[in-house]
């Protein structure tokens, strides 16, 4: 297993450092000279040398390529923002536990609802109540976590007042913050419910017709039993590697629940960048969320190699 | 000179077989869809594709009104009779734009799903086909590192960057889920390429363009449709998403996403604007993706739910 876990890390390497190349060549893909189109049309020839000095746009490619790659692999140093000079890491790092708080919330709602509602649906097959919960799991899946945050808004927030319309909550008062967590978190989880429930019901099924469950039930023991016991276990392992993906998904789907909810977090910040072409928080932003992502990527199928002892480490 | 003849009428004989498979592929896909219409979801699915890419395509013979005229002194109006959905911030009618979002949701997703297909299938076989040498390196590399971005912070940001329009945004979506394609293609044709009829085209002389085209990809399609159809869902997504965002269609254009934007904007001022944007983006998801689960049923009815994790 380690053996394997190192290998899987060592084989990242070429892969984070196209990554960082292309993150890097962003500041070239704009459209004519970068310093004056981040400035701006108002930028005068001598604000716009400096940004090129300070960006490294004076000198060649693979030497400026070169610092920026030495500087994040060594120091952690992602540049400085280009309007306010502060370290982008800095940034990124204030931004950062917004969405995890934010990203983790919601998968543990998804994966409670979720879960929950496929083994219902599973254990009642053929019930009204099963096609009420695939119909419902069917139609979640295709709910956007911003059309669902625009709708729990509406409802929650401005109709009913029940949840604030924006923000994180008080720093430092718990209940404020979860009270602000609730609509962002639901909106971002609501596809997932729909995702697992209806992976879990067929999974679920598909046990069900097992052998294993067929003896079990034939020694007597109770259906409850038998489901929770024996048939979860493994009935969930097409869940766990839904979910190891789905983490890294809602990184992308962080950014627009964020800025509905003008939440802080690293998908806002990256926004907020991108609108004000600030481009090394752009860069910096997405590096974070490539790493974050393929780091939950690699736990995913780790986790999922764990549940499954069948599968070969290679 | 007189056993190669017969080695070759044998290969010809596997090739004819084969042309005949071909034949049948094409009954193959009349089957698949007797089996979808057969199928609940596959019906409701099919139906409301068929929907949308009327909307798309008779937009100004079926929208009651003109989408960018404004009626300034009508703004926020509920439902009516006039305005069956009721109007928007600039008394635009809200129906007439949906209607005609459609044309956005359409062109986008058709045109970013197949340049995905295209590049994607492309590069896939060449790199299954080459396996283990410097260019299948090369392309898997590709791969990965596009695959190392959350697939909407990349798309978020190379548009940005790159300005917003219609095209760019096609083409950013097409660069990033090529990657699926690819490696989909690769996978099958790695399997399919030690094939008999492979074997015997190689003998007849047949060159590498050849057989990747007229023999590998015919054989690897399957699963890149059912791909596909997912991925349509994946693209109107992102499509409203950018243009909610204001990074993907300009203005007075009506896309869902732009108007979800506008109602958000004016959230408290009339909920109808949010209200049916949003219905129409889920529901153009909804109908492709129970299209592309029964298709992935009618297709591979055995481990469509393994794949469904694996995809």
């Amino acid at each position: 297993m380690l053996r394997y876990f190192v290998k899987r890390l060592v084989l990242l390497i070429p892969t984070l450092l196209g990554a960082l190349f292309l993150t890097f060549s962003l500041i070239y893909l704009l459209p004519g000279d970068p310093a004056s189109t981040m400035l701006g049309p108002r930028a005068t020839p001598e604000l716009i040398e400096a940004l090129q000095v300070r960006l490294g746009l004076d000198k060649p490619v693979w030497v400026s390529f070169g610092k920026y790659a030495w500087g994040i692999i060594t120091r952690g140093d992602f540049g400085e923002s280009v309007w306010s000079y502060q370290p982008v890491s800095s940034l990124l790092l204030q931004a950062l536990p917004y969405t995890i708080i934010l990203a983790a919330s919601s998968m543990i709602i998804a994966i409670i609802i979720g879960m929950v509602l496929g083994i219902l649906a599973s254990a009642h097959e053929g019930s009204v109540l099963d096609s009420i919960i695939t119909g419902f799991s069917l139609i979640a899946t295709s709910i956007p976590s911003f059309v669902a945050a625009c709708f729990l808004l509406l409802f929650f927030a401005i109709f009913l007042k029940l949840f604030p319309v924006m923000g994180a909550g008080e720093k430092g008062n718990i209940l404020s913050q979860l009270h602000h967590l609730i609509l962002p978190s639901l909106s971002l989880a609501i596809s997932w419910i729909g995702y697992i429930a209806y992976l879990l019901r067929s999974t679920m099924l598909e046990v069900f017709g097992s052998d294993y469950i067929v003896t079990a039930k034939s020694f007597g023991i109770p259906m409850r039993c038998i489901a929770y016991k024996y048939a979860l276990k493994n009935a969930i392992k097409p869940v766990v590697a839904l979910v190891g993906l789905g983490l890294g998904s809602l990184f992308g789907g962080a950014v627009f629940v964020e800025v509905i909810f003008n939440r802080p977090g690293l998908g806002k910040t990256i926004a907020d960048a991108v609108f004000a072409r600030n481009i090394p928080v752009v860069q910096g932003g997405i590096l974070l969320a490539s790493f974050l992502y393929v780091l939950s990527n690699l736990v995913a199928d780790l986790s999922y190699a764990y549940f499954d002892p069948r599968i070969q480490y290679e | 000179m007189v056993d190669n003849k017969k080695g070759n009428k044998h290969f010809l004989q596997i090739l004819n077989s084969f042309k005949k498979k071909k034949h049948q592929q094409l009954k193959n896909i009349v089957r698949i869809f007797s089996i979808i219409l057969k199928d609940r979801k596959g019906i409701l699915g099919v139906t409301i594709i068929g929907i949308i890419l009327c909307c798309a395509i008779f937009s100004p013979w079926i929208a009651p009104c003109d989408p960018y005229e404004q009626e300034i002194a009508n703004r926020f109006a509920a439902p009516s009779l006039k305005h069956l959905l009721g109007t928007d911030n600039l008394g635009r009618d809200i129906l007439s734009r949906i209607i005609y979002g459609a044309r956005i949701a359409m062109t986008v997703s058709i045109g970013g799903v197949s340049v995905a297909v295209v590049v994607g299938v492309l590069l896939g076989t060449i790199a299954g086909y080459n396996a283990g040498r410097v260019i299948d390196n090369g392309i898997l590399w590709i791969v990965d590192v596009i695959r190392a971005f959350p697939q909407i912070i990349l798309i978020l940001v190379l548009v940005a960057v790159l300005g917003p329009s219609t095209l760019n945004m096609i083409m950013v979506l097409a660069l990033t889920a090529m990657p699926r394609y690819t490696r989909v293609a690769r996978a099958e044709t790695l399997s399919i390429k030690e094939e008999e009829y492979i074997f015997a085209a190689k003998s007849l002389g047949a060159k590498n363009k050849r057989i990747i085209l007229k023999h590998i990809i015919p054989n690897i399609l399957p699963p890149i449709i059912i791909l596909a159809g997912v991925d349509m869902a994946v693209m109107i997504m992102i499509e409203a998403g950018l243009s909610f965002l204001g990074l993907g269609v300009r203005p007075p254009t009506a896309s869902w996403g732009i108007i979800l934007r506008y109602g958000y904007r004016y959230i408290r001022l009339s909920p109808w604007m949010i209200i049916w944007s949003s219905i129409a983006i889920a529901m153009a998801m909804l109908g492709y993706s129970l299209f592309a689960e029964s298709l992935r049923i009618a297709l591979n009815p055995k481990d469509s739910i393994e794949k469904q994790a694996g995809v």
